[in-house]
């Protein structure tokens, strides 16, 4: 790219600004960036939908493997560079996961043999051999995501185009995806640039990071340098681990957990054994005192659900039996299938309940996955007419938007929006339990911190907080109590600082680099170190 | 939960039938239909399609087909009854109207309307046969280089419509979860939604077709179809009923007048016919159902 520009139709402010870019053969690039820094328009653009596709306005210079971008379109750029989107559903459009990798191969004329040999590999390289013949209204979401990754693979492509896909990914599936773009890069040397929230995530793999704001690139160098500049310029874009050194004060920035633990290691920084870390703490988890145990917000008993997702009747969830305090803020985790969705759904009252009990004696209100799909007017005041719906405004902090179109609003004020809509006029605005499903999907650190404040006032005022997610940083950082759940039933129900430091998988940056049960948070973290500093006088600390 | 005639792939020897000879098979009993009036080809032909149904694996297909075709049925027979004034029984004498003259019910308008009925009722659970066990995408595959942009759109409305489905039921949801103190939201303010929405979805879904490369030129050829040994028995059965079908009634056999008075043809020959038909249409199973017991036979020997 040199000096290249791009402005979606209809807009004036460039998506992309000036941006000079070179790509090696087979570097692995990690691009960060706020929500709306032009990370998505970075990677249309470098396979041809923009300017081809968008429309828009577009000027400087784009080459792709020695092709221009403004005489070569995504079709011609396909065999050479593959797009995996944010949306897996929007990007398979064949019936069966069979006919969705052979596609791109029959469109190039490829023979016989050579399809089913792509298809063969592909299906084998990520491990959905198991999937070759089912239909594609039928996968999952992590499943779909592998689909359309197999799909953007199966040309073996010389650069993969990767926009979050692992927002839709429990942990186990990230990192397995991760995994297999590095060994992609390094085996086949295939380039890779991946744009991603989560940077703790992918660093480790990365040869190179990009950093986008306002469209253009504010910074560009190796992972070791990300955590400098990030400190300086943009601390939202810190990962986990660089945050903890750069809050217990520890040099150089660390890219991942084996790096950080490699320097502190160096700088004779010894923790003292887990359970001496932090003072045991043996009340009850958060809630509100004795009353809320004895009223809970969300309870439920021998719970078992069963859905048809086309397949015949599946048990999503197997016998639960949980009960959640006014008050207290609950992660509610486990890989993706394990039944986190179909709880929050079933206590909404969106799926029948097939045994058991499960009841909200307050109400509950439940945020779906896309909170857009609440928006079905073009004024938030026809949304939310009437007192409630000032009163629910109010709540939110969102009082002055009642001309506005909610599309227009910003992302944290749409999902605070989303909010008054599910809890206007329950129990004067505040339902015994507000529940969110995924809701950091997509979000970036800045709006996940707002989201985190938003609740715990939620929860400061009596309403039980449920949220099901992937993101182990952002329940380590909003719950005091972490809900594991494994193919319907339980597996694990604790505190946050143990469950979220006791495994390998659902366990925070921090919690891996310093080991063991306690800090999982860079805060936690670095008063772990600083304790660690006083007891032993001889460690070092590096400006 | 998915549709009953959504596509998804069959376990039995019918699942692996490529495109072509699949949609020879169950085309030829859906021609056979339009080629014939008389009621007991239509009933044997009905009765072919159960078996068929039935043997592909798509019960629950042809069972909502069977609802579709009943209700549109009943509609059917009383628009043929009121519309068609021929016929010698009169079995109800209606009303004398300005326009349309005297509207009488005859039974022979009635027996019309119900073989019309049938007919449709046949070609509906062929087509939910059809939808529910073959490949769409092989189809579209058959047809994309006769026309490339026909197949493309059709690829895009197929990939749309169960994303639309999905979309529907996500907004169905949102909407059961607003608090009571919001605005309701009605079917109308949905399905605007679902419109506005459909469009960045095909803009989405288009762009992913570009991706996949349908900008980059027709293929030089078709991709040959996935093929099956089954193929053959399939495409021979259905060759065999259109064959047999249009020579017999190229022959005479089963003719049928509805009107003035209701004349049937059931000599011996078309008896044959409508003995034949589900015959014909059960045959390409028959050697495979002795295959597999054959070899659980010989499994149970050596066990």
């Amino acid at each position: 790219m040199r000096r290249f520009s791009y402005a979606y139709p209809a807009t004036r402010a460039p998506a992309l600004d000036d941006v000079d870019l070179e790509l090696a053969d087979g570097e692995f690039v990690v691009v960060a960036g706020r929500s709306g820094s032009g990370k998505s328009s970075l990677l249309r653009a470098l396979c041809g939908l923009i300017p081809h596709y968008q429309g828009g306005v577009a000027a400087g210079e784009l080459r792709v493997a020695g092709l221009d971008v403004r005489d070569s379109g995504p079709a011609e750029l396909g065999g050479l560079v593959g797009l995996v989107g944010q949306d897996p559903e929007a990007q398979v459009v064949s019936a069966t996961v069979r006919s969705e990798l052979e596609l791109p191969l029959e469109l190039r004329g490829e023979s016989d043999g050579a399809r089913a040999r792509a298809v063969e590999e592909v299906t084998l390289a990520l491990g959905i051999a198991h999937l070759i013949d089912r239909p594609t209204d039928a996968l999952s979401g992590g499943e779909l995501q592998r689909v359309a990754l197999a799909s953007a693979l199966v040309l073996r492509p010389r650069l993969i185009l990767l926009d979050e896909p692992t927002s839709q990914l429990d942990p186990v599936a990230g990192n397995e995806l991760i995994g297999l773009l590095r060994r992609l890069n390094e085996e086949w040397g295939m380039g890779v640039v991946i744009a991603e929230h989560r940077l703790e995530r992918c660093l480790a793999a990365a040869d190179r990071v990009v950093a986008l704001a306002g469209g253009g690139i504010a910074f560009d160098g190796s992972p070791c340098e990300l955590g400098e500049w990030a400190a300086a310029a943009d601390p939202s874009l810190l990962t986990p681990a660089m945050r903890l050194f750069e809050l217990a004060g520890v040099r150089p920035f660390p890219v991942a957990a084996k790096d950080a633990r490699r320097i502190l290691d160096a700088q004779a920084i010894v923790l003292p054994p887990p359970r001496e870390r932090l003072p045991v703490d043996d009340a009850p988890l958060s809630g509100h005192g004795s009353e809320a145990a004895a009223r809970p917000a969300l309870s439920c008993r021998g719970l078992w659900v069963e859905l048809d997702a086309g397949a015949g009747l599946r048990e999503v969830l197997r016998g639960l039996a949980l009960e959640i305090a006014p008050g207290e803020r609950v992660a509610l985790m486990g890989r993706n299938g394990a039944g986190k969705s179909t709880l929050l759904r079933a206590a909404a009252g969106l799926v029948e309940v097939a045994r058991g009990r499960l009841e909200a004696p307050a109400g509950i209100a439940l945020l779906p996955q896309s909170p857009s799909d609440l928006f079905v007017r073009e004024r938030v005041v026809e949304e939310l007419p009437g007192e409630s719906g000032r009163q629910a405004l109010a709540t939110v902090g969102l009082e002055w938007a009642g001309d506005c179109d909610p599309r227009d609003l910003s992302g944290g004020e749409r999902e605070r929006l989303a909010l008054a809509i599910v809890m206007a006029g329950r129990n004067e605005q505040r339902p015994g339990a507000v529940a969110l499903d995924e809701p950091t999907r997509g979000m970036d650190a800045a709006r996940k911190g707002e989201l985190c404040e938003w609740l715990a006032e939620l929860a400061a005022a009596g309403s039980a907080i449920v949220v099901a997610t992937h993101d182990v940083e952002f329940a380590a950082r909003f719950a005091d109590r972490v809900i594991l759940l494994g193919d319907g039933e339980l597996i694990a129900d604790g505190r946050a600082d143990e469950i979220l430091s006791g495994g390998w998988y659902f366990a925070t940056e921090v919690a891996r680099i310093l080991g063991g049960e306690g800090a999982i948070t860079p805060e936690q973290g670095a008063a772990a170190i600083a304790d660690a500093r006083a007891a032993s006088p001889g460690s070092r600390v590096l400006r | 939960m998915r549709s009953a005639i959504a596509y998804s792939p069959k376990p039995g020897a019918f699942g692996r039938v490529g495109a072509l000879a699949a949609s020879v098979y169950l085309g030829s009993l859906a021609v056979a239909a339009f080629v014939y009036s008389n009621p007991l080809v239509l009933a044997a032909l009905a009765a072919a399609t159960v078996v068929a149904g039935l043997l592909c694996g798509a019960g629950r297909a042809l069972k909502t087909s069977a609802r579709w075709a009943a209700i549109l049925g009943v509609f059917i027979v009383a628009v043929n009854a009121i519309a068609s004034q021929r016929g010698d029984t009169v079995l109800v004498r209606g009303w004398e109207l300005p326009v349309l003259g005297q509207l009488d019910v005859s039974g022979e308008a009635l027996i019309e309307g119900g073989l019309l009925a049938l007919r449709i009722g046949v070609v509906l659970g062929i087509f939910a046969i059809h939808s529910a066990c073959v490949d769409p995408d092989r189809i579209m595959r058959l047809l994309r280089p006769l026309a490339r942009h026909s197949a493309m759109t059709a690829s895009l409305v197929t990939r749309l419509v169960p994303l639309a489905a999905a979309d529907h039921a996500r907004l169905r949801e949102a909407a059961a979860l607003r608090g009571p103190g919001a605005a309701a939201v009605g079917r109308a303010a949905i399905v605007r939604r679902l419109v506005a929405g459909s469009l960045d979805r095909a803009v989405d879904v288009a762009a992913a077709l570009e991706l996949r490369g349908y900008a980059h030129g027709a293929p030089r050829r078709s991709g040959s179809q996935r093929r099956s040994r089954h193929d053959w028995r399939f495409a021979a059965a259905g060759i065999a009923i259109v064959v047999v079908a249009a020579s017999a009634r190229i022959a005479g056999v089963g003719d049928f007048n509805a009107y003035p008075t209701t004349e049937l043809d059931a000599r011996m020959p078309t008896l044959a016919l409508a003995l034949a038909l589900p015959v014909l249409a059960a045959l390409p199973f028959a050697g495979l159902e002795r295959a597999k017991s054959s070899s659980r036979a010989s499994r149970e020997r050596r066990g």
